[in-house]
């Protein structure tokens, strides 16, 4: 068998076949080419435009937040630029995540814990940036970016923080600002809130969030397949800077209430203490002090979940602002109700004189004074003066639980208040329908005599109780409290002028309310509020001695203690005749069982230090822990 | 004992024969259409590898490897040249098996993406070796199927061709290397076809394979491989899943237009929005950057080079030759038409590689050995009256 054997003639060598396959080849290719001059040549355009869509991507500016100023116009709040380290799950392979996040905590000093805390709480997709850490140094933030191999997902962004100026001082009201909620993203996410956005969490951050925030701009910025930018192309719209703030509080006037206040607190060994200073002419807060506080920078660097804890895990709460959020029962200061409301709706006169005994009677029980022998004989003026129990039991009676309860209504309690700051409580005014849809049962003749001196089922907010007082103070007008005064736009104008809001006017004639603010002042003439008259101020007021909480081993309650007043519109030479009153204050003293009422003396304090008085007032001696129902 | 008889007169021919002669009939124009390809394919190549902050020239890029693959290539191409092709045939059982080993040992020590085991790590390149593989079945079929030349009409000629590519293509399906395995089923019926086998044998043995194909779908794809075949059919049903090479390569492609964005400007490729541009995806880059054009230039110069191949097999005056010519254009053709129909939407995903433009060293080298054995096809025949 030879080569020249296999060699094939030549007829051999179908042509029929060669001519096949060229066919085939053609049309092959001119399949081919029919699709590919459809796509490139028919569609070429809007393949073209998908290309470019893909590449260029909306993106958000965001926009310069807003600052916050005291009503001097010093700024409480300023943005500064901080580095912060994100991350995004979906370029974080679930395989890596344990050792990516455990060299992430070694370097940014986190808890691995915090990290994966803050990767699973994301609101948005896997696609969407997680903040990590904020306020993170310069130098591991350069080591961070440098290392993105190692570090797969995790990018450093420059960004602006809330640099709270004063910190503690105003952590109750500014509040703070954080990263966005999956809720409040899904109610949001249509007004240009991003995943990673930053919120008011709490306080005027929180309620003038969207006068702050300002508008995001949005650019069209070239980016790659996993979304790094590249450059910027074009700038759709530019952002729009948010309004400012000015509040209704000045800085030395919130110091002078807060040293007052931490006095009272440290010397009676004190946990929780408020007060509040406000304008009764306007409803403006002038200082509000609610201890114990927090610092709200170490929200706005990015809290960590020890500290967070820590925080909320206080008995003492004091992430609350109490003189808003929380409600107690006003003892003594409601008695204002009961006089008010007896007297407009003609149950007395300024000059009906009352038998005020030890106690009262109904069936079987008694409801003592304070004052176990009585007072005797007492008109108005002293009645409140000495804080009878007896005298204001039998107001009570006269009026009933459901009026007694429309004028504690008109004074503005069982409602929310209305101020400018989140998480206000509503307080209680018990009536019969009230008991009747809460415990299936109506009120009792006791229950009566309760209410009509803040005991039982009564409960109120301090900046409620205050709000109460400074209509009686103005002559009868409840306005909305409010702690930012104005609003003020990017370019410094005034874009929302303070107007004060009035709820309504008190249906009290101005004759009673003369008498109140009178009998409110004897309670001071009569030294029932011990050398608070000694002050070359006036003064009138309401101390509150409010028994709460369960029973020691000798029967007794432990007690909060209130004092609420208010100075004529001439402290020192004015009278309470005329409801022109500028300056009303209110302290609060939670579980102080003292000697003397420790919220008196914090007022008398914040007074002295108000208005400048040299000589020192205070009584320190009252402020001795002793249960012992020393007098109302 | 024939071939002892006559080599000595092969030789004696061969050393008589004025060596102007012999490369008279070396086709340019076949190397040239290829190596033109291949150029496009480095310069997609350097598109790759050009970008800020690259240097197409570093070691280890698309480029400096292409650059390295292609003078291997012209060494093989030579060497296969100058190599006679008759010897192909005495060797033919050998290469046969040492196929079947090098595939085996792919599976063995082999590496790839996912699980799969499809390439070998050489000195630091990886070699895939079932590129050779086709051109190894190439040789392979020619020798069996000419041995049977005239008798073809015979059925069991034909499934002994088939049975001779089954173990092949088992151990390639195992690697698992569907594109391949189809390019194998290619060259077989691409050979068979123009060894003038019976019509009609062929067309049952092509209703078998239909009628296989449920079988198929349900015992031997992979779901990875069924959904690639799937998601060409919509792939906007996931968009971001396996449909998004597939929808990104039309992007790319149609956003060319006419006359392309320009070498490396396809931002398609730039920004990395085709995952695997560097593979079998190429052609999109090509169509993006080089436009309607480019890909013309390209189909033209295939076809030039598939006209220059069957007139190799036309010539060649020993069925080897026509069977070895026809099986490389089988493969050359079917590889094109596969490849770009996957890019441009027409045809399912299957992982085959496109001739000299894929940036992957198996396939230029093997390539580079197919052309040089029809080149070494070409010169050795006695008569040159084409």
């Amino acid at each position: 068998m030879s080569v020249a054997t296999r060699e094939r003639p030549e007829s051999d060598r179908s042509i029929a076949r060669f001519i096949a396959f060229g066919l085939a080849v053609v049309v092959g290719i001119g399949i081919l080419t029919a699709r590919l001059s459809y796509l490139q040549l028919a569609q070429g355009n809007q393949n073209a435009a998908a290309a470019d869509r893909n590449r260029t991507v909306l993106q958000a500016i965001p926009s310069a937040r807003g600052v916050i100023y005291d009503r001097a116009g010093r700024p409480l709040v300023t943005n500064v630029p901080s580095f912060t380290v994100k991350l995004r799950p979906a370029d974080l392979p679930e395989s890596e995540r344990e050792t990516v996040v455990t060299r992430l905590g070694g370097l940014l000093g986190m808890d691995p814990a915090d990290i994966n805390a803050a990767i699973d709480a994301n609101p948005g997709s896997r696609f969407d940036l997680v903040r990590i850490a904020q306020e993170v140094p310069e130098a591991t933030a350069r080591l961070i970016a440098e290392s993105h191999l190692e570090l797969p997902g995790v990018e450093v962004v420059v960004e602006a923080r809330r640099e709270y100026v004063q910190g503690p001082l105003f952590s109750q009201i500014i509040g703070y600002t954080g990263p966005i909620t999956a809720e409040q993203l899904a109610r949001l996410k249509d007004q240009g809130y991003l995943p990673d956005d930053m919120i008011g969490r709490t306080g005027v951050e929180s309620t003038y969030e969207s006068q702050l925030r300002g508008t995001y701009g949005a650019e069209t910025v070239e980016r790659d397949a996993s979304g790094r930018r590249i450059q910027v192309l074009q700038t759709v719209r530019p952002a729009q800077a948010g309004d400012s703030l000015r509040l209704t509080i000045d800085t030395k006037e919130q110091i002078l209430a807060q040293r007052a206040l931490e006095w009272g607190v440290s010397v009676a060994g004190l946990k929780r203490g408020v007060i509040i200073v406000m304008n009764p002419q306007t409803g403006e807060v002038l200082a509000m002090v609610s201890l114990p506080t927090y610092d709200n920078n170490l929200f706005a660097r990015g809290i960590s979940k020890a500290d967070f804890k820590r925080l909320l895990s206080d008995p003492n709460q004091p992430l609350l602002n109490h003189a808003i959020a929380e409600q107690y029962p006003p003892g003594s200061t409601y008695k204002l109700v009961t006089g008010t409301g007896a007297l407009a709706d003609g149950k007395i006169t300024p000059t009906t004189k009352i038998e005020t005994k030890g106690y009262l009677t109904i069936g079987t029980y008694r409801y003592y004074d304070w004052n176990r022998r009585g007072f005797g004989p007492l008109d108005i003026k002293l009645g409140f003066g000495e804080s009878s129990d007896t005298f204001f039991y039998q107001l009570a009676g006269m009026l009933g639980i459901d009026r007694l309860g429309w004028w504690a209504r008109q004074f503005g309690f069982g409602a929310p208040t209305g101020i400018d700051l989140p998480g206000e409580a509503a307080g209680i005014v018990p009536t019969n329908q009230w008991k009747q849809d809460t415990f299936g049962q109506p009120i009792f003749p006791g229950e009566v005599y309760q209410a009509g001196i803040g005991q039982g089922y009564d409960v109120v907010t301090p900046i409620q109780l205050l709000n109460a007082y400074n209509a009686l103070a103005n002559g009868g007008r409840l306005y909305q409290p409010q702690v930012v005064r104005e609003v003020i736009g990017p370019d410094g104008t005034v874009v929302r002028p303070f107007e004060p809001k009035l709820i309504r006017k008190l249906p009290a004639s101005s004759s009673v309310l003369r008498t109140m603010r009178e009998a409110a002042r004897t309670v001071v003439e009569i030294r029932h509020t011990y050398n608070l008259v000694d002050l070359p101020i006036k003064v009138a007021g309401k101390t509150g001695t409010a028994e709460f909480g369960v029973r020691d081993a000798q029967g007794r309650l432990p007690f909060h203690h209130w004092f609420v007043g208010f100075v004529p519109g001439d402290p020192y030479k004015g009278d309470f005749s005329k409801g022109d009153s500028q300056l009303a204050v209110l302290a609060f003293a939670y579980d102080s069982n003292t000697l003397g009422n420790v919220a008196t003396e914090v007022v008398k304090y914040y007074l002295q230090l108000h208005f400048g008085i040299k000589e020192d007032y205070r009584k320190p001696a009252l402020l001795q822990r002793a249960n012992f129902y020393q007098g109302d | 004992m024939g071939v002892m008889r006559i080599e000595p007169a092969r030789v004696r021919s061969w050393a008589s024969q004025a060596v102007d002669t012999a490369w008279r009939r070396f086709d340019p124009q076949l190397t040239i259409y290829a190596v033109l390809l291949a150029s496009i394919g480095l310069a997609m190549a350097y598109s790759n590898s050009a970008g800020p902050g690259l240097t197409p020239l570093a070691p280890g890029t698309t480029f400096s490897r292409g650059l390295v693959w292609a003078g291997l290539a012209v060494v093989v191409f030579v060497a296969a040249t100058a190599f006679d092709y008759k010897w192909l045939k005495t060797f033919a059982w050998p290469l046969y098996f040492a196929n079947l080993g090098l595939l085996g040992a792919t599976l063995v020590v082999g590496s790839g993406v996912g699980g799969s085991a499809r390439w070998v790590n050489i000195a630091g390149f990886q070699f895939q070796f079932s590129e050779l593989a086709k051109i190894l079945t190439i040789i392979v079929l020619a020798n069996y199927l000419s041995a049977r030349w005239g008798r073809l009409d015979s059925l069991s000629a034909i499934l002994g061709a088939c049975l001779l590519v089954v173990p092949a293509w088992v151990l390639v399906m195992l690697q698992p290397d569907l594109g391949t395995s189809l390019v194998f089923g290619a060259i077989l019926a691409g050979m068979l076809f123009m060894s003038g086998a019976s019509l009609r044998w062929l067309g049952l043995l092509a209703g078998l394979v239909v009628a296989a194909i449920p079988v198929a779908w349900t015992y031997v794809l992979r779901d990875y491989q069924k959904q690639r075949l799937i998601s060409f059919l919509d792939p906007s049903a996931d968009p971001q899943g396996s449909g998004y090479q597939l929808l990104q390569a039309q992007i790319a492609v149609g956003s060319g237009g006419f006359s392309g964005k320009g070498l490396t400007n396809g931002t398609q490729n730039g920004l990395d929005f085709l995952p695997v541009q560097a593979t079998d995806f190429v052609f999109a880059i090509l169509g993006e950057e080089l436009g309607f054009i480019g890909a013309m230039i390209v189909f033209v110069l295939f076809a030039a080079l598939l006209w220059r191949i069957l007139v190799g097999a036309w010539r060649s005056r020993d069925p080897f030759g026509l069977l070895f010519g026809s099986g490389l254009a089988s493969m050359i053709l079917f590889q094109l038409l596969v490849n770009v129909g996957m890019v441009i939407g027409i045809m399912p995903i299957t992982g085959i590689p496109l001739p000299f433009i894929t940036h992957g060293g198996a396939s230029l080298i093997s390539l580079a050995l197919g052309l040089g054995l029809l080149q070494s096809v070409n010169i050795r025949q006695v008569r040159a009256e084409w």
